[in-house]
């Protein structure tokens, strides 16, 4: 952008947003414009440490047959500056209004609506480096396709895909204006392959701030890694110099999995069985055995029966770092629904987990072959997507997603 | 026919309406933009009432014009349309009380009306356009505002082309449609399903024209869905179902003589129609846009499955359209022009596949086609729409 986000935000005013919002206007003037924007430029794309946004939408891509190189290139290219812009708080194009016998460029649902800490994140899958578009040579091996895991009930179609684009924000209809108008740039060269929504974040990565819930009413994730952690996200989640692949150095992994909960079953379970199968005290989110949330867990702690404090079989024993040599991934899901299962009329609702690392390889793949086959919690879940896709690095100004694909 | 009933969403409606709708918000920004479709357009404002509707003007100079309608507390009346005679030249539906709208329209000069139905009082408000079409020189009647004299000979070229190519469509249709009759009449169910593709292929191709003479689409293409009452269901649809499914033709001859009546007053229309070159353009989105709807869906032919006669058809009249508008496009954005023609070839290709000869109705049955394969044709139609939608622009002038 020729005007730095700031100048332009600056300049944006307080001038009544709610008026700007039934007006339709043409750009989106945050009242709040500073404090509300994720730098979209940097080292690493934002969207991974970021502190979670409130609301997510999550899209997959194919890229279409016959579609060259170049226009691959085109399009990442073209996301690139949208992306920059509508993360500012901007509409795809500087003024519709210009033109009123054509179509409007950006579909407008955001306009008048503050930034709302938008970030987009793009992602590769597997896929898209077989013969199309000669980057066979680029596939990295940590960007492996996620094997066969124990437990797993995957549907296809809403499984993998050429590219991703994760749009995060605190308000879901900046997040699914950003996915719905990437998808318009893309007609003709990549077409939507599956396409998840997210109500409520689940995990926090801001030391200090409260675990959100997921929708089994307990607090996970609260040994994340935190976005001020920067020696455990160097150590767990940025690629760095073990790459076989340099255009990934400065990128992380992202592995999804909607994860759909038995709702229903979950919530006729009694309170002391339900916080057996997590570990922790449901409403203090204590781990069993412990005062408060953010204490160490106690896993060698013994009950007078001789059994374990926290059960051999609970989630957070069977995910701790200590009872998996160390390793750590940065959780970053949303709680979603999908309306009812058609046949049964049960909730269609559970956790769209997504996760960074480094080497999906030795972290999630590991982690998940032992939950998938001993968590309590597998009474209640199932796994029903998954993908796999390389994170590349930050662009700059004038550079674009993905570029080193193409050097 | 659409997945909805929709008396009249005519070419000029549907998508001249369509693309101004936009401006009605971006309009209200605080860029200064005037109120219009287009600089110095005739600002005319037609407030729905429960007895119909009452205009700020009764009478407006030939050009370019902006209806606002708006309506404050009527809820019986929520529509307002342009018309000429039976044929709706621009329209806004849908706008309950304390909701408005708008539409623009480039006037000829002429005697039309303003139709508000469903209130207590007149249905129709007359409404005359005067003077001369100075802002459409260069193309006569069927001209638009502000091409340059060069666009206007390649526009007018466009338009005249695209009358004859619907008359002719229209005329292929009415001789199918005989035939096609005849053997319903006879009771002979075998011919007539044979006869009966043969005849969608020429109304498919220009549904959009037949859908801008207000009932008479409806009464040709509407499927049960879209009548009230499925007695009083009539046309194209209503014979597939007894042909496919029903199989048996008893009580159809009085259908299939309404068919052939509303076939041949089409074809008595299109004998003096004219066109504007951003309806050619916006009518060749509108047919991927039923290809989008309800053929790629099945449930444009539920019962013959043969929604891919349909789906080709479409193309074919969208192609036609597109392609007379090549000349102009290229002149104004040779690569927009290029871009569409490749995605017009996509879309042939991607329907080869199902091809089971070189005709126009040869083709595999919907029902054979796996669901998996739906998402591959919505894709490319996607892929050439979304480029298409922006050549009325281009060729309006701007």
């Amino acid at each position: 952008m020729s005007v730095s986000r700031r100048a332009f935000l600056g300049g944006a005013g307080a001038a009544g947003a709610g008026l700007v919002a039934a007006s339709c206007s043409s750009s989106r003037k945050s009242p709040a414009a500073a404090d509300d924007v994720v730098a979209f430029h940097g080292a690493n794309q934002a969207g991974i440490a970021t502190p979670p946004q409130d609301r997510l939408a999550f899209a997959a891509f194919d890229v279409m047959p016959g579609t060259t190189r170049a226009e691959l290139a085109t399009l990442l290219r073209t996301w690139t500056d949208a992306a920059a812009r509508m993360t500012a708080g901007l509409p795809v194009v500087p003024d519709d209004a210009a033109r009123p016998e054509a179509p409007p460029q950006d579909t407008g649902e955001a306009a008048g609506l503050p930034a709302a800490h938008l970030t987009i994140t793009i992602g590769f899958g597997p896929s898209l480096f077989d013969d199309r578009f000669g980057l066979a040579h680029k596939l990295p091996a940590a960007l492996a396709r996620i094997p066969a895991l124990p437990g797993d009930d995957l549907d296809p179609a809403i499984s993998d895909g050429d590219i991703c684009v994760q749009a995060c924000a605190d308000d879901p209809q900046v997040a699914f204006h950003a996915v719905r108008n990437l998808r318009r740039l893309a007609f003709g060269t990549a077409a939507l392959r599956w396409f998840q929504l997210g109500f409520s974040k689940t995990s926090s990565t801001l030391t200090g701030t409260a675990t959100p819930r997921n929708l089994l009413g307990f607090k996970d994730g609260t040994n994340n890694i935190t976005s001020d952690d920067h020696a455990g996200l160097a150590a767990h989640v940025w690629v760095g110099a073990e790459t076989d692949q340099a255009w990934m150095k400065g990128g992380s992994y992202a592995v999804t999995r909607r994860i759909a909960m038995r709702l229903e079953a979950w919530d006729r379970d009694n309170l002391a069985d339900q916080e057996n199968v997590i570990g922790r005290h449901k409403i203090s989110g204590a781990p069993l055995g412990a005062a408060a949330e953010h204490d160490a867990v106690p896993l060698t702690a013994k009950n007078a029966d001789g059994t374990a404090v926290v059960p051999m079989d609970a989630h957070i024993r069977l995910a701790a770092p200590s009872e998996n040599a160390g390793l750590r991934i940065l959780r970053r899901g949303y709680s979603f629904t999908d309306g009812t299962d058609p046949d049964t009329g049960e909730l269609d609702a559970g956790l769209f987990f997504i996760a960074y690392q480094q080497d999906p390889r030795k972290q999630f793949v590991a982690l998940q072959r032992k939950l998938g086959a001993h968590d309590a919690l597998n009474e209640y879940i199932q796994h029903r997507s998954s993908a796999v896709f390389a994170v590349p690095p930050g662009t700059q100004p004038g550079g674009f997603v993905g570029e080193g694909l193409f050097a | 026919m659409p997945a909805r009933a929709r008396a009249g969403a005519g070419v000029t409606a549907a998508l001249i309406a369509t693309a101004l709708g936009a401006a009605a918000c971006g309009s209200s920004t605080s860029t200064g933009a005037t109120t219009s479709g287009g600089t110095g357009a005739t600002p005319i404002t037609v407030q729905l009432t429960s007895s119909g509707c009452t205009l700020s003007a009764s009478a407006a100079p030939a050009g370019p014009a902006r209806f606002t309608v708006t309506n404050k507390d009527a809820d019986a009346v929520t529509e307002a349309e342009l018309v000429s005679g039976s044929r709706i030249l621009g329209e806004k539906e849908n706008i309950a009380p304390g909701l408005s709208g708008a539409f623009s329209l480039d006037l000829q000069p002429g005697t039309y009306s303003m139709k508000c139905p469903g209130g207590s009082g007149p249905e129709e408000v007359p409404f005359t356009v005067t003077g001369t079409a100075a802002s459409s020189a260069a193309s006569g009647s069927a001209g638009t505002g502000s091409s340059s004299a060069a666009d206007g000979g390649a526009l007018q070229a466009a338009t005249t082309g695209y009358v004859a190519y619907v008359q002719q469509e229209v005329g292929a249709l009415e001789t199918s449609t005989e035939a096609f009759v005849d053997a319903v009449k006879a009771g002979d169910i075998a011919k007539a399903k044979s006869l009966y593709g043969p005849a969608r292929v020429h109304y498919e191709r220009i549904e959009p024209v037949a859908e801008s003479f207000g009932d008479l689409d409806p009464e040709i293409d509407a499927r049960i869905a879209d009548v009230a009452d499925p007695s009083n269901w009539t046309g194209f649809h209503r014979l597939e179902k007894a042909l496919w499914a029903d199989k048996s033709l008893t009580g159809m001859t009085p259908v299939a003589e309404g068919l052939e009546a509303d076939v041949e007053n089409l074809n008595t229309l299109v004998q003096t129609v004219t066109f504007q070159p951003a309806q050619l353009a916006n009518g060749a989105t509108e047919l991927l846009d039923e290809v989008s709807r309800s053929k790629i869906t099945g449930e444009e032919e539920a019962y013959s499955h043969i929604d891919l006669v349909d789906f080709q058809a479409n193309v074919d009249g969208a192609r036609k359209a597109f392609e007379l508008l090549e000349p102009a496009l290229k002149a104004k954005d040779a690569d927009l022009a290029g871009t569409i023609s490749e995605r017009f070839d996509a879309v042939s290709t991607a329907l080869k596949k199902y091809r089971t000869g070189d005709g126009p109705t040869d083709f595999q049955t919907y029902d054979r086609v796996p669901a998996a394969d739906h998402k591959v044709l919505a894709g490319v139609v996607d892929a050439l729409a979304e480029p298409l939608s922006q050549v009325a622009a281009e060729v309006v002038g701007s």
